[in-house]
């Protein structure tokens, strides 16, 4: 069960990550400042802390699951060498045999 | 901040970081008010009796019985950092034995919501007014006084006192034993 969640792809590229670092520090602190205001006008604190848990409740719904605009802009990887890679195991292990032979 | 697990702590971290900076900034708004306001007190029936006080030393104490009315309007207390009030009614005074006595006759919780106009009549006190001793009888001044508690939800708890107190005196002569 575990394993079907962990096979749903959640990464983002990092010009993803820091403009989904940025909304939601930007939500989460507007909301803040916003609940702050109008618990002082109505004086009741429990009003803060709706709006606050309001701000918190959007700002996971932008960022938690990856949308497309965070990845916008993905890494480009080389492409993959071609046989060369054979002949480069091989030679570690012939090092390994001497050592032990020693 | 690659994972769904990693984003979320980073949010949840952030969002109780702006949580504690709120609450203090609730605090700070409140911190430095004045939370006094005048009280009005007004003794009706002071009686005096002599008799066992089984939780001191086996000696005749004197006890006393005041009926009173209280009225204070404790709106401007609550503002949004208080959470309740606990006020208490106490009797100060001095006799030969003990230079300062203080006596809690009676108190009562008021939580925010609740009516903040107090226009009491006729409270009987909700706890014995015992003295250490005989120091009661023709006692020209004891002071009561009207206190509270404001329990805030963020800060320090202060305890004030209000501003207005009734003297009275006690009678001479004990009352005889009577159905109280």
């Amino acid at each position: 069960m575990l394993s079907m969640f962990k096979s749903i792809p959640t990464h983002m590229d990092y010009k993803g990550q820091k403009l989904a670092e940025q909304i939601f520090q930007g939500v989460i602190l507007v909301s803040a400042v916003i609940g702050f205001i109008y618990g002082l006008l109505i004086q009741q604190f429990g009003w803060t802390v709706y709006i606050m848990l309001a701000g918190f409740a959007l700002s996971c719904l932008l960022t938690l699951p990856p949308w497309p605009v965070y990845r916008r802009n993905p890494l480009s990887w080389q492409p993959p060498l071609p046989e060369t890679s054979g002949e480069n195991r091989e030679k570690p292990q012939e090092n390994l045999k001497k050592k032990k032979h020693k | 901040m690659n994972t769904v697990l990693s984003r979320a702590n980073s949010l949840f971290a952030f969002s109780l970081s702006v949580m504690a900076a709120l609450t203090f900034g609730c605090f700070i708004t409140t911190a430095f008010k004045d939370r006094s306001v005048p009280v009005d007190i007004h003794v009706s029936k002071v009686m005096i009796k002599n008799v066992d006080d089984f939780t001191g030393p086996r000696e005749r104490s004197d006890l006393g019985f005041v009926t009173f009315d209280i009225s204070a309007d404790l709106q401007p207390i609550f503002d949004w950092n208080v959470k309740e009030l606990f006020l208490y009614m106490s009797a100060e005074y001095s006799t030969k034995s003990n230079a300062l006595n203080q006596v809690v006759l009676w108190d009562k919780i008021i939580l925010r919501g609740d009516k903040t106009k107090l226009n009491l009549r006729d409270i009987k006190s909700k706890y014995f007014f015992f003295d250490d001793g005989n120091g009661l009888r023709a006692n020209k001044n004891i002071t009561l006084t009207l206190s509270w508690n404001v329990v805030p939800n963020a800060g320090i708890l202060p305890l004030v006192v209000g501003s207005g107190h009734k003297s009275l005196a006690f009678p001479e002569t004990y009352e005889t034993a009577k159905s109280y």
